[in-house]
């Protein structure tokens, strides 16, 4: 993840700064075993997050059970926009629509997806780079590789960020992440709303990505954080982070649904022409 | 006095950058991260596109905060472009306590796994020592099954 490299510069700036504080890892009393306290942390923390790809939460459900991944496939039907906020959120949310279809092994929807990618990335003046990968996709349906198309649409969207932010566009590039995560958590909680149980809804136990996406919209520029959509979508995820945090004692079936609900009145927002 | 610090961390940098071997990048240690992949990707770990990366100092600590699914079994692969490193990997859960487990380390890679006992954010902590170079180019990748 080349987008925030971590420069010798501010890591010795901060070493030496802080090499007088002692290492505050307590020991456990008595027991021996040494624990770790990310508060009294002496070293360098990465700032940067890797966010999940829907596919890591689709195999803790299939161990749970058997999802009918068919029935949550959903037919995407995007209007055309030179709006890039709006083309990168829908890129995001298209390739994690690819996941689906892939945990359902319909090769009909993964190469409509692979197509709606290319249209994608075109209007994001992005092809040059997605075009193999899409290609990849499309050749690997006909031969219905599954691992293959999984790890093409993970590079695919890798690819894409990658290439925005050489381009300066780190706020769309988090647009692709949030788009993603939105559909993938949508999926998640309509799996786990027909046929709940506290294992399936323990997965969206998931507050740190939800405040990174927080964190991440409140440092884009004026344009993107004011954008219809970013801005429904920084009080959708407040919305889901206080059900996260109040799940406690775990998710109850209400908040689950709720936690469906919002996620698909953000991406119906993505989705809608203006 | 303000000017004397940035004076002093831009020396620092100076040096460091010199004593980095030219060829040496961040992807020749995702490379060596990804070769330590390879045995896992035969027992059926699915690899991660996406990865950490950077340059440290040589012996400094280094802390990622993760997101892990109860019922997924997770593997971390460190990688470094430099040569006679020692390597220092583990995991901790919320409550700080190491859940790292098959913790092995070659020439220019280390690998551990990870059953998360529980979904949620998981602490990453790892450095990359050597007697030879000052700054050290890692790459910090992962997969599940």
């Amino acid at each position: 993840m080349k987008r925030l490299p971590l420069h010798l510069l501010t890591v010795l700036a901060i070493s030496s700064g802080l090499a007088s504080i002692p290492t505050l890892c307590a020991q456990a009393a008595g027991s021996g075993v040494q624990e770790f306290d990310p508060r009294a942390f002496p070293g360098q923390v990465v700032d940067d997050v890797v966010v999940p790809v829907p596919s890591e939460i689709f195999s803790v459900l299939d161990k749970l059970g058997e999802p009918n991944w068919q029935q949550e496939i959903r037919k995407i039907d995007l209007p055309k926009t030179g709006d890039r906020t709006k083309l990168a959120l829908q890129f995001g949310m298209t390739v994690a629509e690819g996941f689906v279809a892939v945990q359902a092994e319909n090769k009909e929807s993964v190469k409509d997806i692979g197509r709606d990618v290319i249209d994608l990335a075109t209007a994001l003046g992005l092809i040059k780079s997605v075009r193999p990968h899409a290609q990849a996709i499309l050749d690997a349906a006909d031969k219905q590789d599954w691992s293959s198309i999984r790890r093409e649409f993970d590079l695919t969207q890798k690819t894409v960020r990658d290439t925005m932010e050489q381009m300066k566009d780190a706020d769309l590039s988090q647009c692709v992440s949030m788009g993603g995560w939105l559909r993938g958590t949508a999926s998640v909680t309509s799996v786990i709303g027909k046929n709940f149980s506290a294992d399936r809804a323990e997965l969206l136990n998931q507050p740190m990505l939800v405040e990174h996406f927080i964190a991440s919209i409140g440092k884009m520029s004026g344009s993107v954080k004011e954008h219809g959509n970013v801005s429904d979508i920084a009080r959708g995820l407040k919305d889901i982070l206080a059900k996260m945090e109040g799940a406690v004692d775990g998710f109850t079936k209400d908040s689950v649904r709720d936690i469906g609900k919002t996620c698909d009145s953000l991406l119906d927002g993505i989705k809608a022409a203006k | 006095m303000r000017l004397f610090h940035h004076l002093r961390a831009a020396a620092l940098a100076l040096l460091a950058c010199a004593a980095l071997p030219a060829s040496a990048t961040v992807d020749d240690a995702h490379s060596f991260a990804m070769e330590a992949a390879m045995p896992f990707v035969e027992q059926g770990f699915i690899v991660r596109e996406e990865y950490w990366n950077g340059e440290v100092k040589s012996g400094q600590k280094l802390m990622i905060k993760h997101q892990m699914f109860k019922g997924n079994e997770y593997a971390f692969w460190l990688g470094t472009a430099n040569d006679e490193v020692a390597f220092e990997l583990k995991v901790y859960d919320e409550k700080g306590k190491e859940i790292t487990i098959d913790g092995k380390n070659d020439k220019m890679f280390a690998s551990v796994r990870v059953n998360p006992p529980k979904t949620g954010t998981y602490t990453i902590v790892f450095s990359l020592a050597s007697r030879k170079e000052k700054g050290l180019y890692w790459a910090l990748a992962y997969g599940y099954r």
